[in-house]
């Protein structure tokens, strides 16, 4: 069961590598929605009897991750009719060292937290540190609006793989409530990726210090 | 024989060596070979088993009892300072000679001699206080031989930036051996591995020997003063005087008990610096600061080595720190020769053609067959690669830390870095003197100056061809040199005075001859096929281009694009162009340098700093003789209140 | 002197068999494509047609440019014989002997960058400088499994560190591996063998001056180094030492046939990628290994 786990968690730590490399739009909303769906099938291999509620659970969070919110992040790029490829303020191979870096530092550092005996062999707490900081490092280093969306998105999932550690004592309302401000926040971004679309004719969030006065 | 006598003889020849330079030259000459002579004689002996010699003296010299020690620690030094002083000594009999510089080489020749019998002393004095004074006169030397054309502001300023350095080292080496001889109680140096409280003290040898070692981050001096420096100078420094400096750093090691940080530090000073050194190696255009770099890389190399054998020792003696330090010990030996051979063919380089640049040079192998075969020679040899001397003591290095690893204690966590920066460095050399042989042998001349270059004479030639001869035998037969290097590592740490050899070195010694040899049939038979089908010289091809230039040529800043890119992070080049303009643009250019960066960005703004604030402070001093009376009323003033504080405390 | 024969033999199927490997590939690509493609004994063709062949060479380049080719052939053999042959086992075998061949095959790029540049020629000058650049990722990236093997199996010889599979982190090595052999090699999503004239060549553009006999040895030097990764890459994945002989041979066969098989895959379905996009996959080639690293020192703790 846990090697399985395991083997999901360290498919979803590629996935931030790949996210970390992606020089493309589409490519880094693939990588995203396809580590939505990989965390989203995880609670089915944490639950030993998975009953109703961690089923819907999963296929909420499989659906709203893996698709919705991928869907969303195209249609607002298509709308906003934008440069499909990334011009990063961290290039690509330094922004993929430091994340396969901050990803060895975060297995070195979760041997260091006093866990539960359960966890202990589990990759759950270095993935969940891990996406955080591949999430991070995508905010800082790069410039667009939807690539930045796509950094919130990572971070959420790293908050949510260590919700996963709190799935027995609480039925996943925390994710439940992240998710949904998420979501709230997808919508939000969406439109004004369009208002700025039509206010500054770039997405470059850059331009946005324009505002400060 | 003893090494007394021979010591002896080598000392006396050469200070008579000093006083013969400045009026006749052949005697100079003949001094120099009787003491490089006789001074390897004196290190043979321990090397080849005879026990350690030391010889206390009667008289007393400024205080202290003279005390000289050869060992086989010191034995492997002496005998690269016999070798390079030889080789350097005949060398500038015709690069330095005085047709050529009428009023620079008496001098030359006698700071040479000075020079090599300040080391001599240096590796072999066993007291504080002399080593000391053995310690300055020869730094002392070395800005004598680097500014020997004091008329090039450039050559000014490398010495006058060495001597500042030079000195910053010995402040602190002045206050290890007084913080020595206050703990122990005597100026005597020798083993003292028991007395637990001199620990700390090695963080002041690291320092003080780190500076004239190189050590990358103190490195600042060294690329600027073996660039500016006559080459047969630049050799000496960069193959022996560095050197010194890890003699230090590989003696105290040995004699004084070590804190386990130390060997984490030495260990990761070395494979960082091997990496970022040999990084800035590649992106120069300058052949001299290339090579300057590359010592940095090999200073490098070394201390993975001598750090590596420290956290063996403070890990239970553990075999793998033997190997380390055995290839870190040949790796000083075997960076002497071909550091000495590139320096020499960079001088010949230089006296044919008066240009150091590359991006000026090309296609010398024509008219200069000897020094680019040497050249090549030596370039393999630096890239480590097989079946030369270089690759014998990377691979005993690597080995070495690819034990730990297998091993997997704690000291793991610093191998596997250290062997993949050595790696990438490994890597990054071969790309540098891939580089630097291209740029400046092959190819056509890209100015006038390249094309009516000339060869060296037999002086200059005879040299590099010995030290060639040296790398080949080493790389060949490495088995003969094992047992040398082995008593030292014993030397340095009885616990490890077996005499086995690695069973896979004698193998190694036989496949790396076995290669050379199929090198030289497979060469010899491609050659006679390629007659027999018969030869026909044509045009480069050039993709169909019908008249290139030389100019057309890749350039070395192009050639080094790629890669100095990938570092520019840690390298910060200084580009300057103007792309070309309109339809018949006119004036177009771009000049890519590489500024040392821990001089530009880290030590200029530092002292800057320093200056800026001592020049505040200095408004205080402006000669009014009633402010001058205020400061001392305000002085007694702050006293009083002190005093009287420290009694209400 | 029997020994002495054996290595012979062990060497000449070496040296026998990897002009095979191209032709393949390019059988492969000719089949995804739907033509009828060259014979897969082309190369062979090839090579006895420009051993016959007259030498062209520049007016600029010394001897070594002749001698470069030779140099680079001999290192390329040396480092065969130092890879095991599944249940045969090498022709020499020493402590060590992982770094010997890593620094063989980087003699043999020495020396194919320095015959580059004796033409004076800027595309093949170009050619070299990428060589020589890239081979520092693909030489922290070799270090890097080396490592990875050796942590596994606890030794520093190929024979011990390819005999059993790579355990838990094979997959990262085997795409790292792959990864490098495609640069290595010089194939397509970094280079491509098949353009000539191109400013987006690595080896091809190194070779364009070389003509005739020395050009044959290029090829064929070229053609070793190919199935000396393949061998690397299927004796690192798979279990070789746990088999009986015939089945460890017939996989061996098997592990290198499907790695030309996915080589000639890779050249049919992807093209080649920018160069300012090359450094990033090389990087994740390194962390690849480096990853392998960490599982095998993970998994040999536990």
């Amino acid at each position: 069961m846990n090697n399985y786990l395991n083997l999901l968690i360290g498919l979803a730590m590629g996935l931030n590598l790949i996210a970390l490399g992606s020089s493309r739009l589409p490519s880094l909303i693939r990588a995203v929605s396809a580590q939505g769906i990989v965390l989203g099938l995880m609670p089915l291999l944490l639950e030993h009897h998975p009953d109703w509620r961690v089923l819907v659970v999963v296929v909420a969070t499989v659906a709203g991750k893996g698709f919705v919110i991928p869907w969303l992040l195209r249609r607002a790029m298509r709308a906003a009719t934008i440069e499909r490829e990334l011009n990063p303020l961290v290039g690509f191979v330094p922004s993929l060292l430091l994340g396969a870096g901050g990803t060895i530092a975060a297995v070195a550092f979760a041997r260091l937290l006093p866990l539960l005996p359960e966890h202990a062999g589990s990759l759950l707490v270095p993935g969940a540190l891990a996406s955080v900081l591949t999430g991070f490092i995508l905010l800082i280093g790069r410039v667009k609006a939807i690539s930045q969306v796509c950094g919130y998105l990572i971070l959420e999932n790293g908050i949510y793989l260590f919700g996963l550690l709190l799935i027995r004592s609480t039925p996943l309302l925390v994710e439940a409530g992240v998710l949904l401000d998420l979501t709230v926040g997808v919508f939000v971004i969406g439109i004004i990726v369009d208002r700025i679309q039509r206010a500054f004719d770039s997405l470059d969030t850059r331009k946005l210090t324009v505002l400060r006065e | 024989m003893t090494p007394g006598p021979l010591l002896l003889t080598a000392i006396v020849a050469l200070a008579a060596a000093i006083v013969a330079g400045l009026r006749w030259p052949r005697a100079w000459l003949g001094l120099n070979l009787l003491a490089s002579a006789a001074a390897f004689g004196a290190a043979l002996s321990p090397l080849l088993g005879g026990p350690a010699w030391e010889w206390f003296g009667t008289v007393t010299v400024g205080g202290e009892t003279p005390h000289l020690r050869v060992d086989a620690v010191s034995g492997i030094f002496l005998v690269l300072i016999a070798v390079v002083g030889a080789a350097g000594a005949g060398y500038s009999r015709e690069y330095w000679s005085d047709g050529l510089h009428p009023a620079s080489a008496p001098r030359s020749r006698g700071w040479w001699s000075g020079l090599v019998l300040c080391m001599v002393l240096v590796t072999t004095v066993s007291n504080g206080l002399h080593f000391l004074i053995a310690w300055e006169a020869f730094a002392v030397c070395g800005y004598f031989l680097i500014t020997l054309e004091r008329k090039r502001p450039a050559a000014r300023a490398a010495g006058w930036l060495y001597l500042v350095a030079s000195h910053a080292g010995t402040l602190g080496l002045f206050a290890f051996f007084s913080l020595l001889a206050a703990r122990t109680g005597s100026w005597d140096l020798g083993p003292m591995r028991e007395n637990a409280d001199l620990a700390p003290l090695v963080w002041l040898v690291l320092f003080g020997f780190g500076v004239k070692a190189g050590v990358f981050g103190l490195h600042i001096w060294l690329p600027s003063a073996h660039a500016n420096a006559p080459s047969h100078v630049s050799a000496i420094m960069s193959g022996v005087a560095i050197k010194m400096g890890i003699f230090g750093i590989v003696r105290f090691s040995g004699w004084l008990p070590t804190p386990t940080a130390a060997g984490w530090l030495v260990t990761g000073l070395g494979a960082t610096g091997a990496l970022l050194g040999i990084a800035f190696a590649f992106a120069q255009d300058d052949l001299k600061r290339l090579l300057a770099y590359c010592s940095v890389e090999n200073i490098g190399i070394i201390l993975m080595g001598v750090g590596g054998a420290m956290l063996a020792v403070s890990q239970g003696d553990a075999g793998w720190g033997r190997l380390a330090l055995a290839g870190a010990l040949l790796h000083v030996w075997n960076h002497g020769a071909f550091k000495t051979l590139l320096f020499l063919g960079a001088g010949s380089v230089l006296h044919g053609t008066g240009t150091r640049r590359m991006s000026r040079l090309g296609g010398l192998w024509r008219v200069m067959p000897w020094t680019a075969g040497f050249f090549l020679l030596g370039a393999l040899a630096v890239a480590g690669l097989p079946p030369l001397n270089g690759f014998v003591s990377e691979w005993l290095v690597y080995l070495g830390f690819f034990d730990a690893v297998t091993a997997k204690g704690t000291s793991a966590w610093v191998a596997m870095p250290a062997v993949l920066m050595l790696a990438l460095a490994g890597a990054l050399a071969l790309a540098s003197f891939a580089k630097a042989g291209g740029m400046i042998f092959l190819g056509a001349p890209r100015t006038p100056a390249a094309a009516r270059a000339h060869e060296c004479g037999r002086w200059m030639r005879g040299p590099m061809l010995g030290l060639a001869a040296i790398c080949l035998l080493i790389g060949l037969v490495p088995v003969l040199f094992w047992p040398m290097v082995a008593r030292a590592v014993g030397a340095w740490h009885p616990a490890w005075n077996t005499m086995e050899a690695p069973a896979p070195i004698a193998t190694l010694g036989s496949v790396q001859a076995a290669l050379a040899g199929v090198i030289v049939v497979v060469a010899a038979g491609l050659w006679w096929r390629t007659r027999a089908n018969g030869l026909r010289r044509a045009l480069t091809w050039d993709c169909g281009y019908a008249t290139p230039t030389a100019r057309m040529q890749y350039s070395s800043g192009s050639f080094a694009g790629i890669g100095s890119g990938w570092f520019s992070l840690v390298l910060r080049p200084v580009r300057h162009w103007r792309r070309p303009r309109g339809v018949l643009p006119a004036g177009a250019f771009r000049l890519d340098r590489v500024p040392d960066v821990v001089l530009a960005r880290v030590l200029t703004p530092m002292s800057d700093l320093i200056l800026r604030c001592s020049t505040a402070v200095r408004r205080l001093q402006h000669g009014r003789l009633q402010d001058y009376i205020l400061y001392v009323v305000a002085g007694l003033a702050v006293m009083a209140v002190l005093v009287s504080m420290g009694g209400v405390l | 002197m029997t020994p002495f024969l054996e290595g012979l033999l062990r060497l000449a199927w070496w040296l026998v068999l990897a002009p095979l490997l191209p032709g393949l590939i390019n059988k492969v690509k000719a089949w995804v494509a739907g033509r009828r493609g060259p014979p897969v004994l082309q190369l062979y063709y090839d090579l006895a047609r420009l051993w016959q062949k007259q030498v062209v060479m520049s007016t600029l380049a010394s001897p070594g440019f002749l001698i470069g080719p030779a140099v680079a052939w001999v290192a390329l053999a040396g480092a065969v014989c130092l890879v095991p042959l599944g249940p045969v086992g090498a022709m020499l075998s020493f402590h060590g002997d992982a770094l010997l061949m890593l620094y063989l095959l980087a003699l043999a790029r020495f020396f194919t960058a320095w015959a580059a540049l004796e033409t004076g020629s800027a595309f093949e000058g170009m050619g070299a400088a990428r060589e020589v650049s890239y081979a520092i990722l693909a030489e922290a990236a070799m270090v890097a499994a080396m490592l990875s093997l050796s942590v596994q199996t606890g030794s520093v010889s190929l024979v011990t560190m390819l005999a059993p599979s790579a355990g838990p982190g094979a997959a990262l090595l085997a795409a790292g591996l792959f990864t490098v052999l495609l640069a290595e090699n010089c194939r397509v999503p970094f280079d491509d063998p098949n353009t000539h004239l191109e400013l987006t060549m690595i080896h091809e553009v190194m070779v364009l001056d070389h003509s005739g006999p020395p050009l044959a040895v290029i090829l064929h030097g070229a053609a070793m180094k190919l199935l000396l990764f393949s061998v690397l890459l299927t004796e690192a994945v798979l279990p070789m030492g746990e088999l009986s002989p015939p089945a460890a041979t017939g996989v061996l066969l098997a592990g290198v046939l499907g790695v030309t098989i996915g080589v000639g895959l890779v050249e049919s379905l992807l093209a080649r990628f920018a160069f300012r996009r090359v450094p990033l996959l090389l990087t994740t080639g390194v962390l690849f290994c480096l990853f392998a690293l960490l599982v095998a020192w993970k998994g040999g703790r536990a």
